[in-house]
């Protein structure tokens, strides 16, 4: 399989006592990153598609809800919870909290992860 | 408002219809009437943050509500043999079988060949059941069909001859599998046998298939096939699994084959619909919703990649559950497009009507209209890039894709057509995806609802291009609109009534009559503004017997999310090369003096001016701005002109000596990265922030017989012409571009050229 396929082609393993990469990210969830968080969110952002969080367009430019891509095609596709977020960089910053949650199962500190 | 765009489906009979003639428009929805208004677009981009969404409203001979059906897509290919009953059995011995590589085992039976009907229960067949078993199934005078399973389960991805001989007169049967070795695995063979039951009803009055069931008698079929038959056949004489395989179909002149009664060679006529047997019965049949052809078979050596030069070894047919060319559906209403239209991007709008309408309820059917053939012409013809926005119809890629949200750099933002696509997978999706066995998808149609092709859908490609009409639009620039189906059909007919042509944001298919009409235009004195990037990269062709699908394949190079099996990069449709036009020895570089160098994950760049900008052959192009500016340092949605994909300057891959390379872009960064043809080995420095190839470059050249040609290397480039009220420095040059394009003094090509 071809390194683009592979669900499971990046081997970076998320330190969770790295939060000042979290604080570089909360920063500017949408900015230029140093390379080591641009390893950590290509590491978060890859992988099966199945499960993957994603954000349903419901006013283009304007909001913007949370959703997973089901398992198989065909099946439907709700929405994960109510929030609707009227920008993009907090629903980066959300997103990107969930997934620390998942990945390291290590709940972020308050003091870097309040919102923006 | 949160629009629902997706009550309303519908598409054209055909994309692109003269003014003048007639479009027929196939709607479907669960509502029962349907509101149809016609808009001309100017630009079809409802974003709040852009020039806003911009339209007239037409006034047609559709205009109001129409009855509509609700219409149901019906995807799968298949093979339909008539045959007044020659391929019923009859009594005494009947044996039949194929090559099979099942490319996806799940779900449901997968049929290989039969009369079978499932609604009947009458009939026979082979199939494979959801675990891969090979399954004999036999309609019964009364009670439920009879079915006899072969207990060893076909693997996928492997091929193998699975067989049924019948003896009706002992009332036996036995199913049989052969796999021949391959690599490290041994030959196997398996068969078992079966007494048959009593009253067996064979005759399903109904034609023979190949890779599908017949759901019914009402021409619908179930059970398809995933993966590649070869060579179906069927005897009525006796013949034992082995002496049955190697049964050599071809006819010899005057010598007959006793108890043939078909052998299907789909190495004939690989690149038409209709499958031909060679046994003196003439059972000849046709493929509905266009399977694969020009697919590797059981017998393909590997000597060969191209099946022009061996057919034989081209013997398979791959068909997939999910192929959808046409989804045939009743047409709602017919428009004859008055003589008078202008050419441009039309749409039918479609909402909800009645007394009380929903509001939030706004559908849409893209179609192009040309100039009629009498009508008078703009002196710019802007060529909308239909094959592209095929290629890219029903893209899922934000749902489907492994690498996707880290090569876009973001969360994915899925329009609610995603979420559409992702419920309704049988619209069809792009050549960007795969089927649902996991092989690429090859052919994209206009015979279905194309989501991302519409105003209040994906942006990428159409909405993009109508900021530049937009553009042109307020800048009073008078045009006219062909699309590449025209360019396509007609060459450089299609152009030659134009001084100038524009190509849009993202030109990037293009057939062989399109890319030589375009150099045949220019070398005959015609001004070619290529406002794109990522262009003029594919080699695909409108395949010629379903001509309104795109075929694309796969090569062994380029940015792609699949990859063509070995063997198969050549299209079926017209036998050439598939892949990039760089690996046909016609790199885009050669056309307009760029070619493909990178893809922007992150932000987007700018331009700023090279010393050859000096020079005087190009001072028209610079008039009004400064000599150090930033050249669209701003720009909707991008943010920059630089961006998306670009596009470089280079001799070797043909760029003109003589051109000018008269800006280069700057600003880009690490999420900037090559393309894979780019690079021969992986090594360190191949981002945007180390490489000096990872960039976009305006070009300016003359051609001979005073034409010219100039060209941005930016997909982004258009999204910043409306910045600042349209008044910025990439409005300014490239009103300077097409001002001096539009003016018909010969623009004279440098002696040292």
């Amino acid at each position: 399989m071809d390194h683009t396929s592979d669900p499971a082609a990046l081997r970076y393993v998320i330190d969770p006592k790295r939060l000042d990469l979290v604080e570089e990210f909360r920063a500017s969830p949408l900015g230029v990153h140093s390379p080591e968080l641009r390893k950590l969110l290509a590491r978060m952002r890859w992988g099966r598609p199945e499960g993957r969080l994603v954000l349903i367009v419901l006013e283009p430019g304007k909001a913007w809800r949370l959703s997973r891509i089901p398992k198989r095609r065909g099946d439907p596709m709700p929405f994960v919870d109510d929030r609707v977020f009227t920008s993009l960089v907090e629903a980066e910053w959300h997103v990107f909290k969930l997934r620390w949650q998942e990945m390291t199962g290590t709940t972020l500190p308050a003091e870097v992860s309040g919102d923006l | 408002m949160i629009y629902k765009t997706n009550e309303y489906l519908g598409y054209p009979d055909r994309i692109s219809v003269p003014a003048g003639e007639a479009v027929r428009f196939q709607l479907s929805s669960k509502r029962p009437s349907v509101k149809v208004e016609v808009l001309r677009l100017r630009c079809g981009d409802v974003d709040a943050n852009g020039p806003g969404f911009k339209y007239e409203v037409m006034t047609s001979s559709i205009d109001g509500e129409h009855a509509c059906l609700d219409q149901p897509i019906r995807p799968g290919s298949n093979a339909v043999i008539d045959h007044d009953g020659a391929l019923v059995p009859t009594g005494g011995h009947w044996c039949f079988g194929a090559y099979v590589y099942p490319t996806r085992i799940a779900d449901n039976a997968k049929a290989v060949m039969g009369n079978w009907c499932e609604r009947s229960a009458r009939g026979y067949a082979l199939e494979l059941d959801e675990e891969g078993t090979l399954v004999l199934v036999l309609g019964q005078a009364s009670g439920t069909p009879a079915r006899f399973a072969l207990d060893v389960k076909l693997r996928p991805r492997v091929w193998s001859f699975v067989s049924c001989a019948l003896d009706l007169s002992q009332g036996s049967a036995s199913l049989s599998l052969i796999v021949p070795p391959d690599g490290v695995r041994p030959a196997a063979a398996h068969s078992k046998s079966f007494a048959l039951p009593q009253a067996l009803a064979l005759d399903s009055g109904l034609p023979f298939l190949i890779a599908a069931h017949h759901l019914n008698g009402d021409r619908q079929y179930s059970a398809h096939f995933d993966g590649k038959i070869e060579a179906p056949r069927v005897l009525s004489r006796p013949l034992d699994a082995e002496a049955l395989r190697v049964f050599d179909g071809r006819q010899r002149t005057g010598a007959s084959d006793a108890g043939l009664v078909a052998f299907w060679d789909f190495s004939n006529g690989i690149s038409s619909l209709s499958v031909k047997d060679l046994s003196p019965n003439g059972l000849h049949g046709r493929l509905r919703q266009l399977p694969r052809r020009g697919v590797t078979g059981f017998h393909w050596s590997g000597s060969v990649h191209d099946w022009r030069l061996s057919p034989q070894e081209y013997a398979a047919i791959h068909f997939h559950s999910d192929d959808i060319y046409d989804c045939g559906w009743q047409t709602t209403c017919t428009l004859d497009v008055p003589a008078h239209w202008r050419s441009g991007v039309y749409a039918l709008r479609l909402t909800s009507g009645g007394d009380n309408p929903d509001r939030d309820c706004e559908s849409y059917v893209t179609f192009f209209v040309t100039p009629s053939k009498a009508s008078r012409r703009a002196d710019l013809v802007v060529v909308a890039s239909v094959a592209t926005y095929l290629a890219y119809a029903n893209s899922a890629l934000r749902l489907y894709q492994v690498h996707f949200e880290t090569l876009m750099e973001h969360v994915l933002w899925l329009p609610q057509d995603d979420v559409f696509m992702q419920e309704n997978p049988e619209i069809g999706q792009s050549t960007y995806d795969c089927h649902v066995d996991g092989s690429g998808r090859a052919y994209s149609s206009w015979l279905r609802p194309i989501l991302n092709m519409r105003p209040r859908g994906y942006w990428f490609n159409l909405i993009n291009d109508t900021h530049i009409l937009d553009w042109l639009e307020e800048k009073g620039i008078a045009y006219d609109l062909i699309t590449d189906v025209e360019l396509d059909r007609e060459g450089a007919r299609a152009l030659a009534p134009y001084r100038v042509m524009m190509t849009p944001t993202h030109p990037e298919y293009y057939s062989f009559n399109m890319m030589n009409a375009i150099m045949a235009y220019q070398n005959a004195g015609g001004r070619h503004v290529s406002m794109g990037g990522n262009a003029f990269y594919w080699r695909c062709g409108f395949h010629p017997a379903a001509p309104a699908a795109l075929e694309v394949r796969r090569g062994m190079a380029g940015t792609r999310t699949w990859e063509s099996e070995p063997g198969e990069v050549h299209l079926a449709g017209t036998g050439e090369p598939g892949s990039l036009w760089r690996h046909s020895g016609f790199a885009p570089q050669k056309l307009v003096g760029v070619g493909f160098s990178a893809m922007i994950n992150d932000t987007c760049g700018y331009y700023l001016r090279t010393a050859e900008s000096e020079d005087a052959r190009v001072t028209f192009i610079f008039e009004g701005t400064g000599r150090h500016e930033k050249f669209g340092d701003f720009g909707f949605r991008y943010n920059g002109a630089v961006g998306s994909e670009i596009d470089r300057y280079d001799l070797e891959l043909g760029t003109p000596p003589h051109a000018l390379r008269i800006a280069t872009s700057e600003g880009l960064g690490a999420g900037a990265l090559p393309t894979p043809e780019e690079f021969r080995t992986v090594v360190d420095g191949l981002d945007g922030t180390q490489n000096a190839l990872v960039r976009a470059d305006m070009v300016f050249f003359e051609t001979i017989n005073g034409g010219a040609v100039f060209a941005t290397g930016s997909i982004t480039y258009g999204m910043s012409l409306g910045h600042n009220n349209y008044d910025n420095n990439i409005s300014t040059i490239t009103w300077n571009v097409v001002n001096r394009f539009l003016d018909p003094r010969p623009f004279v090509m440098p002696a040292t050229a």
